[in-house]
């Protein structure tokens, strides 16, 4: 009997071994992952998504790539590689292995060459469009590389005539417009119909001048206003559309306010954001560090369920929000280690990988998510679809792996409101400082207790008028017997 | 004056700012030690609220709320408050001793005292729609403390209206002359001590 219990020791070690195994693999990572809570301040968590591979020219069995600017995993699970140095396209399979490779293409009978190619996109038709940045075109190939259209010199009235149309990112919504990113333009997006026309600008962001630098431009000279740097808006620096046809693009901000923007077809913002959050990555930074200032986002793509993660260019940092605007995640970081980057240019997702383009080492980096990842993942999927109820479920598994987690607080807390169970969900609410939420469950559990205890307390009341009564008339009493006795 | 009626006199004060004070400047109605009481008892119910407040109305980071500190600040600030009231006033031909001016800032301070802690739990029971109820409660009170406050300097100065603003103003602005001597005596000790450190090293270090 004792032989067997010691011999069970070993065996509970290797199983315990076993199931730290993701734990210890996140502790040998080259980042912290980590999230902000409700005040702002960092918690670390366990590792959301783990290195899995890098994949460069080399391993694909060609070049080295130079400079590769974007990346598109197509709805066949295909990836296309805009390896910009080297002027081509290269198309890996949904396994991550080289399919083939488009250099040139049949442009009317002669052979044409891209010129820095920096975005691509691909529809669901496997239509290709290229934005061939210094031949300042879009060029649009259908799969084997047969060519489409071409969009080039847009005209219009509200574009200046020495214009110089170089696209930089592209993507395409269910209806075949088109939407470019291009240099040195501040007005916005430039939106193409389906003929490849000009409409408009999509997403124009406007100019903030603060009043403290109206308050200097009331004081200063012509010709000191005309040596002062300009006030133009940002430019767009990613793009991505969700099935819905919304359009995700981010842009620089160095107050590091809001990078992120949801263009609905109107061109309008429309992204959800907390009361006082920002959606621009760190909430706080060092600005004279060699990685200092705000994050600036380089590309966005949109997960499905709501879900969106943007990549950093400043630390090198994956930010992954939902649909309300809250974090969910944060991982990766600068470095020359695997799962690091020097320069990240593109960010998309393959299946449950994130597959992340460095443009300066010439590598996809592609993370897959741990325990913890993927139960974040599957829970916001599930609220997203409404189904709260089974996302509770899930919520608390997160909440095994992380206590701090305010949003599984708020998840759980939302369908013990839901069920009835007031009490409940005010203690959960309330971890998950969700103050609206909340309040509904309080003011459902007061109603409650108060009319659980409304017969107490109007029989109390009852009670005591009758025995204030009986006191006085004692009294009045007393006072007729003091005065009889005189 | 027995004790007792010392002791409720804050509350004649509250209820006829304009004889009370009065009273405080020529009549020793006053008493020091009870309005710095009642500056505790502030300091403390302000700590409170800010700790105990309900989760609908309390925005405060439970983490950084020090009741010592906040209590000490509180005396330091209206000491400071008083000192530079008292430093103009005394220019301008105001009537009021330092002690006076301690009077009215401690003794106006009683509504806040009186409503801070029965709101605080009042805030327990409200939901988010009925917040502005424990806004009112507070915001009255303390429209209740400045009113008091500029009747009190006021009074005791023998001050017009527009007399006492301006002085106010004027306090303002000894206030940051104050603080800003103490900063520079702070960083004029640090030097004499590292000139004496440097000093001292140098005889060790020769003889």
């Amino acid at each position: 009997m004792k032989l067997k219990k010691l011999l069970l020791i070993p065996l509970i070690v290797i199983l315990a071994g076993i199931n730290c195994e993701d734990a210890y693999a996140s502790e040998n990572l080259p980042y912290q992952t980590y999230n902000y809570d409700y005040w702002g301040d960092v918690f670390y968590t366990p590792a959301a998504y783990i290195p899995d591979q890098s994949i460069s020219g080399a391993d694909l069995g060609t070049d080295q790539m130079v400079t590769p600017q974007d990346m598109y995993v197509a709805e066949d699970g295909k990836t296309y590689i805009c390896d910009s140095g080297n002027n081509r396209i290269l198309i890996l399979n949904s396994d991550l292995k080289l399919d083939h490779i488009i250099d040139n293409f049949d442009n009317q009978g002669t052979a044409d060459t891209f010129l820095n190619p920096s975005g691509i996109y691909v529809s669901s038709k496997n239509e290709l469009y290229i934005a061939d940045t210094d031949h300042m075109r879009v060029v649009v190939l259908d799969e084997s590389g047969g060519i489409i259209k071409i969009i080039q010199n847009p005209t219009s009235e509200v574009l200046d005539s020495d214009f110089q149309f170089a696209p930089l990112k592209v993507t395409v919504d269910y209806a075949g417009r088109v939407y470019v990113v291009a240099k040195n333009m501040f007005q916005g997006i430039m939106a193409f119909d389906e003929n490849g026309d000009f409409s408009g600008f999509s997403g124009t962001i406007q100019v903030e001048i603060s009043s403290y630098d109206k308050f200097w431009r009331i004081f200063s000279t012509k010709s000191q206003r005309e040596r002062q740097i300009q006030f133009i808006p940002t430019e767009f620096t990613g793009i991505d559309i969700a099935p819905d046809g919304f359009v995700y693009a981010t842009n620089v901000d160095t107050n590091g306010i809001q990078s992120i923007r949801r263009l609905n077809p109107k061109g309008q913002d429309v992204i959800k954001k907390k009361k006082t959050g920002n959606l621009s990555g760190d909430l706080y930074w060092s600005d004279n560090d060699e990685y200092g200032g705000a994050s600036r986002i380089a590309d966005v793509v949109y997960r499905g369920n709501g879900i969106y993660s943007v990549i950093d260019t400043t630390r090198g940092r994956v930010f992954t929000y939902d649909d309300e605007g809250d974090l969910l995640y944060i991982f990766g970081g600068m470095g020359s280690q695997e799962g690091t980057f020097r320069n990240p240019a593109a960010i998309e997702v393959v299946g449950d990988k994130i597959l992340v383009l460095d443009s300066f080492r010439g590598e996809v980096m592609s993370f897959v998510p741990t325990e913890y990842g993927n139960l974040i993942n599957q829970a916001v999927a599930l609220r997203y679809d409404g189904d709260e109820a089974s996302a509770v479920e899930v919520w608390k598994k997160v909440l095994k792996l992380d206590a701090n987690f305010e949003l599984a607080y708020t998840g759980i807390g939302k369908s013990y409101l839901a069920a009835g169970e007031n009490k409940k969900a005010m203690e959960y609410l309330k971890l998950g400082m969700n103050r609206e939420y909340y309040s509904i469950a309080f003011k459902r559990y007061r109603d409650d207790m108060l009319k659980e205890n409304m017969a107490y307390v109007l029989s109390g009341g009852l009670l005591l008028v009758i025995a204030l009564f009986i006191r006085k008339a004692i009294k009045k009493r007393k006072i007729k017997g003091a005065t009889e006795n005189e | 004056m027995s004790k007792k009626e010392k002791m409720l006199y804050p509350f004649y004060v509250i209820s006829h700012p304009f004889d009370g004070f009065y009273e405080i400047r020529h009549r020793e109605k006053g008493s020091v030690p009870l309005a710095l009481l009642l500056v505790f008892l502030f300091g403390l119910s302000f700590s409170l609220n800010r700790r105990y407040a309900g989760f609908v109305v309390n925005l405060n980071n439970p983490l950084y709320v020090n009741a010592v500190s906040e209590v000490i600040g509180t005396f330091l600030f209206v000491l400071l408050i008083a000192a530079a009231n008292w430093s103009i006033t005394c220019l301008m031909e105001g009537e009021g001793r330092f002690r006076d001016i301690l009077t009215v800032i401690g003794y106006s301070m009683l509504p806040i005292v009186l409503t801070l802690i029965p709101i605080t739990v009042i805030s327990w029971f409200i939901a988010a729609d009925e917040e502005s109820l424990y806004y009112l409660v507070i915001y009255i009170s303390i429209i209740f403390f400045v009113i008091l406050f500029l009747i009190g300097i006021m009074i005791v100065h023998n001050f017009s209206f527009a007399k006492t603003l301006f002085t106010l103003v004027l306090t303002l602005v000894s206030l940051l002359i104050i603080i800003f001597i103490i900063l520079l005596i702070f960083s004029l000790l640090d030097q004499i001590k590292s000139f004496l450190l440097s000093v001292y090293t140098e005889i060790v270090l020769r003889v």
